[in-house]
């Protein structure tokens, strides 16, 4: 912004003449520097680069084995396990939601003191900082190797990001509304249910929703340290090498993951804007409103 | 909103009778569909996952064990634990330059705003969604396997789990771009190419390093855990204490995992206040 306006002060002056370009010491500096911290950390690493190039050939092998052609005898295997993947990030996601929601509100500056908000944030930050997989081995020792310790990883991990966007969307909600209940002689936690929720009811909902395509993520990587699910069979059959297993469950995560996608952002858009925005529909629609325009045309 | 204005209204209609409530709008079954949809989901997931709260309080005495010796980390544990850490840092930073490097051209295709060809960008999106879709930890599986352990795979990886957010984070916030520069520069005889670059880079440029801290961010916790799979950094140590139990040493991983994490998070923050204004 500030070199146009220098440049159109210069240009008063030598119409022709281009205007010298501003020296930015401080952002060169910067480029120099992360330059530096990139090349120091590849320089850092033990790592025979030239192993990549065999990379492709290998990869193009282990694709063939996957996917030519994937054993589709496996599916039902797949799909029931996706299945509890999928309950897993649910339940657990439902669990976070509980636990957070109160929490969050609790951490919310201007509804509560500040020495109440600042150690619940706090929590909020450590369980945001530590993997759902480092939990999980913690729940361990005490609820076994099963899909109940992955939800519970999975709840445990989820209201640190939960509790964030908690707040800080209830910190963003328009003051009007909390000092009108406020001056109504409301007490402190009816400001939150009838001054800060339903302001911020259509973007919390909206992040639960989000939390939740995480959470599918997420317990899909449980399956790793044995918390079951397709994460489990995954990591199994990768170890032996059954590739042709491997194609089907990628193929399975791959669309399942974004059927939940889609079907979740449709919710989360209709949340916020009020409308339905279903995919289909609107191609059809340009589609018809296309082919009447060639029609006339013609 | 719609009830005040209803019984505005009714208000009017009814001046005899100003006692009365408004009539409750024909619309509470909408909220009880959703909240009976959502208790039932929650209920078959609940029986699926097989939810047992009694094995809480049966191992109880096993959490309170973890715990104690959570808060106790063993800190003559550190040095084996530097090389790790260090590698976690570098496989990140690696990992992101590539990543962000890679990113920058593929969201400039998949956004409408910045692609005029239809074919090229539905091609991308469609890829980038696919790429997204698979979970970081599969990558790292599948590249330990192909390339080998060792944080090759875990930057590889990471690479491709950039990808995903970058491009999808980018291409949004090109869709929502003031497009008057970009015009401009092409009504002037430019090519897509040169209007991008000269229009619209300028204008992304805030949101992409912001962006590519978040990224960073993302991969520091990332690559602590995608060594459980062999692709090097804490992982791989948190791997080998977990088989042993040994949690005095885990709580010091995890320990340096909050301070990373935690000290990066101001620094985004800070950046971010600097350049986003």
């Amino acid at each position: 912004m500030s070199g146009v306006a220098v440049g159109s002060q210069v240009a008063a002056g030598a119409a022709s003449a281009r205007p010298k370009k501003p020296l930015r010491l401080v952002r060169a500096v910067i480029a120099i520097v992360v330059i530096a911290v990139v090349a120091a950390s590849a320089l850092g690493l033990d790592i025979s680069w030239s192993s990549l190039l065999t990379a492709p050939k290998a990869l193009a092998h282990i694709a063939h084995l996957m996917f030519g052609p994937p054993n589709w005898s496996k599916l039902p295997d797949a799909l029931s396990a996706t299945m509890l993947s999928v309950a897993m990030a649910w339940f657990g996601t439902v669990i976070g939601i509980v636990i957070s929601l109160p929490l969050s509100l609790l951490a919310t500056r201007g509804l509560v003191p500040a020495v109440v908000a600042w150690p619940i944030r706090a929590v909020f930050a450590v369980l945001r900082a530590v993997p759902e997989v480092v939990i999980a081995v913690l729940m361990l020792s005490v609820t076994g190797l099963t899909a109940f310790t992955g939800a519970l990883a999975i709840a445990i991990g989820s209201i640190g990001t939960l509790g964030k966007w908690g707040y800080e969307a209830f910190e963003s909600v328009d003051r009007g509304a909390i000092e009108a209940a406020t001056a109504a002689g409301a007490s402190r936690s009816q400001v939150m249910r009838w001054g800060v929720w339903p302001a911020a009811q259509p973007e919390v909902l909206a992040f639960w929703l989000y939390r939740f395509e995480i959470s599918v993520r997420a317990s899909a990587i449980l399956g790793l340290i044995g918390a079951g699910g397709i994460g489990k069979m995954l990591v199994d059959n990768t170890q032996f090498r059954v590739w042709d297993t491997v194609g089907i469950l990628l193929i399975v995560v791959v669309v399942v993951t974004m059927i939940i996608d889609q079907v979740s952002g449709m919710l989360r858009a209709r949340i916020i804007t009020g409308r339905w925005q279903l995919p289909l529909v609107g191609w059809v629609r340009r589609r018809s409103a296309a082919r009447l325009r060639d029609a006339s045309a013609r | 909103m719609t009830t005040l204005t209803a019984g505005g209204a009714d208000a009017g209609r009814a001046g005899s009778a100003l006692n009365r409530r408004p009539a409750r709008p024909r619309t509470w079954w909408k909220p009880v569909l959703v909240l009976a949809i959502v208790v039932g989901a929650t209920a078959w997931a609940s029986a699926a996952v097989g939810t047992d709260p009694s094995a809480l309080w049966r191992n109880g005495h096993n959490a309170v064990n973890t715990l104690t010796q959570l808060f106790q980390p063993d800190y003559s544990f550190f040095p084996q634990t530097l090389d790790a850490l260090g590698e976690t840092v570098q496989m990140a930073v690696i990992g992101t330059a590539i990543g962000v490097a890679i990113s920058l051209p593929l969201s400039f295709l998949a956004s409408r705003a910045t692609n005029p060809e239809r074919i090229s960008y539905r091609v991308v999106r469609f890829v980038m969604n696919v790429v997204r879709a698979v979970p970081d930890l599969l990558y790292a599986s599948i590249f330990v396997t192909v390339i080998g352990t060792g944080a090759l795979s875990g930057i590889v990886a990471l690479v491709l789990f950039n990808l995903g957010i970058m491009v999808k984070l980018i291409s949004e916030a090109l869709d929502g771009i003031d497009r008057g520069g970009q015009q401009a520069a092409l009504a002037s005889g430019s090519t897509w190419f040169g209007a991008n670059r000269v229009a619209v880079l300028p204008e992304i440029s805030p949101a992409f390093l912001s962006q590519t801290i978040y990224v960073l961010e993302l991969n520091i916790r990332a690559s602590t855990v995608i060594g459980l799979v062999g692709a090097g950094g804490l992982g791989m140590l948190i791997d080998k204490v977990r088989t042993f139990y040994e949690y005095h040493y885990l709580a010091l991983i995890i320990f340096e995992i909050l301070v990373l994490v935690l000290a990066l998070d101001l620094l985004s923050s800070y950046v971010r206040s600097k350049v986003v204004r």
